[in-house]
């Protein structure tokens, strides 16, 4: 253990910046959906993703890793029903909540993802013990929910808010369905989060509610391996939000990566990946992104993605294309 | 531009006494899918079809001959691509079906969805009047002797790509365990653009060697492919022991099973005329 510090030690010294105790700088990006976020919804889905950001730094600050502070920032996303995961999912087509979510370990490319699961308010953490307490890397629908009581997960039975069964109701009543969504900037309210720690390991974590109105057993893009996420060390970290069907045409995450490997800068390998994903199959989205040197991106092509990055003692954040605002912490 | 239509029965340790059933089943699953190319069928009909053969064939972990979960219960993974629009579809964990592949179509042609898992899976089967099949009409004295995939890519000669992938999974699995089979870019990856001008400039095989050699290497993971590009130029790899393989391209029907090509259950066929 000491001597696998220290080689990590070594290798990050040429690739860190200019902290005397040769650790790397920590980075933690998160977002809250790429997509049409309304006006009434904005106060509330910029201090979410701020927050989530923040609790996720904490975690890296104090020597963490980055695996725990993708879990952390994911939960506060998940328990703060202003986004579409956990609390506060959009509902299926048969009103109901079912979710989806992945967690990536860029060390070893360990990962856990769960589908289309019920009841459960925290599916990160689920997707994270399905990493680490079984042989497999992903569980869907009622063989997950077993796993999840294996564990004794408690169950959460309010899930369902009464703004999403009126934006439901609302829908239905319309026969407006998932159709509408296609490939529109509605509805894509997935949260993520990318993380480099001081050992220099990087880790994502993405999850959703899906779409709204999505057929029983839907399963989008975001518990898929290299479409909703991915993290290697060699590469880097990548969440995605957006239309997940047009993500997993492209296999947006590990296309990303794919550029950075070939030599593009973060933001160009992010940007060049989305207007791909436009051109091939007019899906619109957006991601955040970590290099293994920590360096960040978070772009889309929706309308709106609130984003937040800690990194620094310095908070980034955006809303608005072409937003970045600073505030020193 | 060659049409080509390439098959494998699973990578993995195929014993003796199997050998030769399962290199007759990709023979004729191969056979069958190009028969369907040369009589004007879709690079999709083509996987489809020869894909839907072998899930009928109790020799391949797919549809009927299944592996089984920790329960003994049968669920099954599939993936179809379309390499011309990227359209795909996918079911995963779902039971009681005996064409797996056939729903996935399904899926990409009649939902505006990708994949379908488990409950909602049997739900979409309900509502398109596919029949749901006995547990037990999939379970085969066998099943827990074998983990083997279907993969199948081919081109047609509007030079369009498809491929299909079916699979029981792994045995003794936990339930609801979903591998990579039906998910985009893991299980199968079809794409019209990729390939015949590659930015990295690897043939099929030289692409599917360092890929498996990075699985091997990183995550200690052994496994197969087989690959084709748009000029119907393909490969058959794998770094595990065996793997059934079969590819028809022209009048010839090449096979294959063990990574030396010069033992008996390998070589080259003529494909019969006027199919």
């Amino acid at each position: 253990m000491w001597q696998e510090a220290e080689k990590l030690f070594v290798v990050n010294k040429a690739a860190s910046s200019s902290h005397e105790n040769k650790l790397m700088k920590t980075v933690i990006v998160v977002h809250g959906g790429a997509w049409d976020v309304p006006d009434a919804a904005a106060e509330a889905t910029v201090a979410g993703v701020k927050n989530a950001a923040q609790v996720g730094d904490t975690v890296l600050r104090s020597g963490g890793s980055a695996i725990d502070a993708v879990e952390r920032a994911v939960r506060c996303l998940e328990d703060d029903p202003t986004f579409d995961a956990g609390h506060g999912s959009v509902l299926n087509a048969a009103g109901e909540v079912e979710l989806d979510s992945l967690i990536m370990d860029g060390k070893n490319l360990a990962a856990g993802a769960v589908a289309s699961v019920r009841n459960i308010a925290n599916p990160v953490s689920l997707a994270r013990a399905v990493m680490e307490k079984t042989d497999h890397v992903m569980l869907t629908d009622r063989g997950a929910g077993m796993f999840a009581d294996s564990i004794s997960t408690p169950l959460a039975h309010d899930l369902v808010t009464e703004l999403e069964l009126e934006e439901w109701e609302h829908s239905n009543s319309y026969r407006d369905g998932v159709k509408r969504f296609f490939n529109t900037n509605r509805g894509h309210d997935t949260v993520g989060a990318v993380a480099l720690d001081s050992f220099g390991n990087v880790a994502c974590a993405t999850s959703t509610g899906g779409i709204r109105n999505k057929m029983v057993g839907r399963v989008g893009d975001s518990p898929i391996i290299g479409s909703g996420g991915y993290a290697d060390n060699g590469s880097g970290a990548v969440s995605c939000t957006g239309h997940g069907e047009s993500i997993l045409k492209v296999t947006l995450a590990r296309l990303i990566l794919f550029h950075m490997e070939q030599g593009k800068c973060a933001l160009e390998a992010t940007n060049m990946s989305l207007q791909h994903m436009f051109d091939r199959v007019k899906g619109c989205g957006g991601a955040v992104v970590l290099s293994s040197t920590g360096e960040w991106a978070a772009s889309f092509t929706t309308p709106r993605m609130a984003w937040a990055t800690v990194t620094e003692d310095t908070l980034h954040h955006g809303f608005n294309q072409r937003e970045h605002f600073t505030e020193k912490l | 531009m060659l049409p080509v239509v390439v098959v494998h029965g699973g990578a993995g340790h195929i014993p003796k006494d199997r050998a030769e059933a399962s290199t007759i089943g990709v023979k004729e699953a191969a056979s069958t899918g190009y028969a369907l190319l040369q009589r004007g069928g879709s690079a999709m009909d083509a996987v489809v079809e020869a894909v839907a053969l072998m899930e009928t064939n109790p020799r391949f972990n797919a549809g009927l001959g299944s592996v089984l979960n920790v329960k003994g219960e049968v669920e099954m993974d599939a993936l179809v691509m379309d390499g011309t629009t990227l359209g795909s579809g996918a079911v995963s964990a779902v039971r009681r079906i005996a064409n797996p592949v056939r729903l996935a179509r399904l899926v990409m042609e009649k939902t505006n969805h990708l994949c379908l898992t488990a409950e909602g899976a049997s739900k979409f089967a309900r509502s398109m009047g596919v029949p749901e099949v006995p547990e037990e009409s999939l379970i085969t004295d066998y099943a827990k002797m074998r983990w083997k995939k279907n993969l199948e890519p081919d081109a047609n000669p509007n030079g369009n790509i498809a491929c299909a992938t079916s699979t029981g999974g792994m045995l003794n699995k936990m339930e609801g365990r979903v591998g990579d089979t039906p998910c985009v870019g893991c299980g199968g990856y079809a794409d019209n653009k990729v390939g015949a001008v590659s930015p990295t400039g690897k043939t099929p095989e030289e692409a599917s060697d360092l890929a498996l050699r990075y699985m091997k290497e990183r995550v200690e993971g052994l496994g197969g492919v087989v690959v084709v590009n748009p000029n119907g130029t393909w490969a058959a790899r794998f770094s595990s022991l065996q793997m059934s393989w079969a590819a028809a391209q022209q009048s010839q029907l090449h096979f294959g099973l063990f990574h030396v090509v010069a033992l008996p259950n390998c070589g080259k066929d003529h494909l019969p005329q006027g199919q």
